[in-house]
């Protein structure tokens, strides 16, 4: 972590707080609560006592017992009235945005909700910063069963259609609900592949627990771990190319009537299915075997699609 | 009493700097902040006008930076102008600045340490670090519940939020290059209303000042950095961030499609099965955004078609066409 003055302020007027609500408290608690060594934390406490109102005359500064200090126990005996301040509008949109959109792809913990009220309210309500909600969020029984699931260390049995339409049942271990980019997503070991998978909520139909307990420990790799099979390069109008600039990776040039998008494909079916939304803004598309997928998918819909 | 022993931690020097402007009665001016708030130099005496010069020039940077860093903190620096003396620009922080008491627990303490985790990019990982360092000040430490719940951005554009989100709280006018859907690449001045995420994707809502109308900004499109114009509180955000393009207010029509048995669940989820043709299931599907359901039946190759409306049909055919006149080239 980058400690900068902002860090190091927040966090001396941190610890006048957190002396002033919790009493006394060792150096290595409150280092540990604000994520700093116990050294870093102890050349704070002593800053803070040469910290405080001009002319800096006796009660004029932050003050400390600092005989206990020498043995590591911080005792905070003037706090001159100060307390920590509020949130900058920046780190209330940091926050509220992360937790809001934590709500809205179904990943956020009990009471997060009521939390996001409390904060935002706390800042007048004016915090620059609405989260939406996307076009297909998960349904709240999903969520509930797997978060219940989760808690009690049970399986699950899911009705799942993957990204190629493929509907399967299977049974899933699951260990956490995250949100990737703003989606809902299940972490979880499973059963059917006997591998870890991430899955993405919204495709979940149904999801039953089980009684039995789950046996494989939480993935310590975190979101997807997915082999780029080729880089593909597609060179389409500029007005499309929001079909492409959110991929993950994706590298955008932009001209003035076209735009050059280079990203990695995974599976070129579903790259392929990407650029049919845009086909007529398409100029060139490499390499070849993207081509050939994107040329199957082309055939596969004329030849069921009446004009 | 100024410093004489050598500089202190910029942090301290900050920190006096707040403390002293938030008890001033009525403001202190530059002067008065050079001559009594620890961390600055004084005035040299008897020295070269050079060097006086110098050492003037140094303290006015770095009063400058101090302003800017207390400003980002969220600490609002008002300027106070004497009535008798225009010129002599005085400071105060006014007594609003405390957090104000939320009563956290350890388990909101857990869950705000699983939303200050979601960004990834520099400026909005400081910014959620902070903020969630301010509001967990008060709250007792304990070892809290270990939530299964987490989430992780991988955008490239957070930074910009971070800009423009601090822009927004501030009021400050921005200017951005921006490369638009349909006009050509060109810098952008906008007052920033506010930051609008939806499912991953980050917009900004604003005035664009030289358009002289409301505008969505999609910001993965902003290139290069965002450049603060003038001073802040230059303008009034409005009290209902007006979504323009962003708001979900199109009307909802009724497609009628076809699926194989076995094939389109998606569409099945949403839809109601009303009939049969041919080894087909007919379903009837609401929807809001024609191209969204086109691309959904594209997608599914072959597994469905359009039977009703007929411009929807017409339109998925035509971008098949499409796609295989550039895929065989």
């Amino acid at each position: 972590m980058a400690d900068t003055s902002r860090d190091r302020i927040i966090r001396m007027l941190g610890m006048v707080t957190y002396l002033e609500a919790n009493g006394p408290t060792p150096v290595a608690v409150l280092a540990d609560h604000f994520g700093v060594s116990a050294d870093a934390a102890t050349r704070d406490l002593w800053a803070l006592g040469t910290t405080g109102f001009p002319p800096y005359l006796h009660g004029e500064l932050f003050d400390f017992d600092f005989d206990a200090l020498d043995e590591g126990l911080a005792v905070l005996t003037e706090s001159l009235g100060v307390t920590q301040v509020r949130l900058s509008g920046q780190e209330a949109v940091a926050l509220t945005g992360a937790l809001a959109t934590l709500v809205a792809a179904g990943t956020a913990p009990e009471g997060a909700e009521r939390l996001l009220e409390r904060i935002t309210g706390a800042f007048g309500g004016s915090v620059p910063v609405t989260v939406l909600a996307g076009e297909d969020g998960p349904s709240a029984d999903v969520r509930q069963a797997l978060a219940a699931a989760i808690t009690a260390g049970r399986a699950v049995r899911l009705a799942y259609v993957d990204a190629n339409d493929r509907r399967t049942e299977r049974v899933i271990e699951p260990h956490r609900l995250v949100a990737i980019d703003g989606i809902g997503y299940v972490e979880c070991w499973c059963r059917k592949a006997d591998d870890y998978r991430t899955l993405r909520l919204s495709r979940i139909e149904s999801a039953d627990a089980l009684t039995e307990p789950v046996s494989h420990a939480p993935s310590q790799a975190r979101g997807f771990d997915l082999e780029r099979t080729f880089e593909a390069t597609v060179v389409l109008s500029r007005s499309a190319r929001w079909a492409l600039e959110d991929l993950p990776g994706a590298a955008v040039t932009v001209g003035d009537e076209r735009a050059t998008v280079t990203f990695g494909v995974t599976d070129p079916a579903w790259a392929a299915r990407r650029l049919l939304a845009v086909a007529p803004q398409l100029v060139s598309v490499e390499p070849a075997a993207l081509r050939d997928a994107l040329a199957r998918h082309a055939d596969a819909v004329l030849a069921v699609q009446d004009a | 009493m100024a410093a004489a022993d050598g500089e202190i931690d910029p942090a301290q020097r900050l920190l006096n700097l707040m403390l002293a402007l938030s008890r001033t009665r009525h403001r202190l001016t530059r002067d008065q902040i050079r001559a009594s708030v620890e961390g600055y130099e004084t005035a040299p005496a008897g020295v070269s006008e050079a060097e006086r010069g110098r050492a003037d020039a140094s303290f006015e940077r770095m009063f400058e930076r101090d302003k800017k860093a207390l400003r980002s903190m969220g600490i609002p620096l008002r300027t106070i102008t004497d009535p008798a003396h225009q010129d002599d620009l005085g400071y105060r922080i006014d007594p609003d600045v405390d957090m104000p008491p939320l009563d956290l627990t350890v388990q909101d303490a857990a869950i705000l340490a699983i939303a200050a985790q979601y960004w990834t990019s520099k400026a909005m990982k400081a910014d959620a670090r902070q903020g969630y360092a301010k509001l967990v000040s008060a709250v007792e430490h304990e070892d809290g519940p270990a939530l299964p719940f987490g989430g992780v951005s991988t955008s490239g554009s957070a930074d910009v939020v971070a800009a423009l989100a601090e822009a927004a709280s501030l009021r400050q006018v921005v200017s951005f290059e921006y490369a638009s859907a349909s006009s050509p690449t060109r810098v952008r001045t906008v007052e920033p209303w506010g930051i609008v995420l939806r499912s991953g994707v980050e917009y900004l809502v604003g005035w664009d000042v030289d358009a002289a109308a409301e505008r969505v900004f999609r910001l993965v499109r902003v290139q290069g950095k965002v450049k603060p114009r003038g001073e802040p509180e230059a303008f009034d955000r409005p009290a209902t961030l007006p979504l323009g393009s962003l708001a979900d207010d199109a009307d909802v029509a009724t497609a009628t499609i076809a699926v194989r048995p076995e094939a389109g669940h998606a569409l099945r989820r949403r839809g109601e099965v009303v009939g049969a043709d041919d080894g087909w299931d007919v379903l009837e599907v609401s929807y809001r955004h024609a191209d969204l359901l086109r691309a959904e039946v594209l997608a599914l190759a072959g597994a469905a078609r359009v039977i009703e409306p007929a411009d929807l049909a017409r339109s998925v055919r035509e971008h098949a066409l499409a796609a295989a006149e550039v895929a065989r080239g």
